[in-house]
């Protein structure tokens, strides 16, 4: 289905959300084309971070005009500094950090969405900003995907 | 805009795409959210049962074509505009949200 989904993304005139096949090795050219931004999400221990920058490798291959890293379950401002400080040394641009959130564990739990779980919750609020922020660093509107 | 969303599996990339999603309606914008896990669980988090988010598994042959690359490997692409398909496949969530499910483990085998 490979071809269906770059179809889509190439071809939706809204906005669009894809939540990708853990790893980046499905992700075909057709589809990587078409996307504005690519979010690696990423845990504050070294092993996720490899994998994150690994990831990033992988997406400039494949033309993606811009990449970042959510830095996600982020406990304590050690947390903090060790992934703010391996993204600088990667060059790993960071979208935004998501404190960890036991409001994510409550509505997984309950099968429920996190936003109506908790709406005012930490992590919903980094979400919030994060999409504040992509917007106004203009992804390019939906079905002009710029290069 | 065109946002995917990648990552480990555990690192929290579907509730990321979910919630994403679910902001981007809620502010006006017109949004589709596309489940292209193995192990979709995108519909939770977007706020609709699961149940109710069928895979494109079994849509109808026609809405599909195959195509031939020139290094002779084929693949299924859209037959029909990709709004339509949208419209047509897509579960509404709530307002201005539509949640795809693009297939269980293989992705119904044809890559």
């Amino acid at each position: 289905m490979r071809g269906v989904l770059g179809g889509l993304v190439a071809g939706a005139s809204r906005t669009t959300v894809v939540d990708l096949e853990a790893g980046l090795e499905h992700l075909s050219r057709g589809t990587a084309r078409y996307v504005d931004t690519l979010l690696i999400v990423g845990e504050p221990y070294f092993k996720s971070l490899e994998t994150a920058s690994r990831s990033f490798a992988l997406a400039k291959e494949l033309g993606i005009g811009q990449v970042r890293m959510i830095a996600n379950k982020v406990r304590t401002p050690r947390d903090e500094d060790s992934v703010r400080e391996y993204a600088a040394r990667h060059n790993l641009p960071i979208a935004t950090v998501v404190p960890y959130d036991e409001a994510v564990v409550a509505a997984d739990e309950r099968g429920m969405a996190l936003i109506e779980h908790g709406p005012a919750s930490p992590s919903v609020a980094a979400i919030r900003r994060l999409a504040d922020d992509l917007v106004m660093s203009g992804g390019a509107p939906a079905g002009q995907a710029g290069r | 805009m065109k946002v995917a969303v990648g990552g480990k599996g555990g690192a929290g990339k579907t509730t990321i795409a979910g919630t994403l999603a679910r902001v981007f309606a809620e502010r006006g914008q017109q949004v589709v959210a596309i489940d292209d896990d193995s192990n979709p669980n995108l519909a939770l988090t977007v706020g609709v049962d699961r149940s109710a988010a069928a895979t494109l598994d079994g849509i109808p042959r026609d809405m599909l074509t195959e195509r031939t690359d020139p290094d002779g490997s084929k693949h299924l692409v859209l037959a029909v505009p990709a709004e339509d398909f949208i419209d047509r496949f897509g579960v509404p969530v709530r307002d201005r949200l539509t949640l795809l499910v693009m297939g269980g483990p293989n992705h119904g085998g044809s890559g």
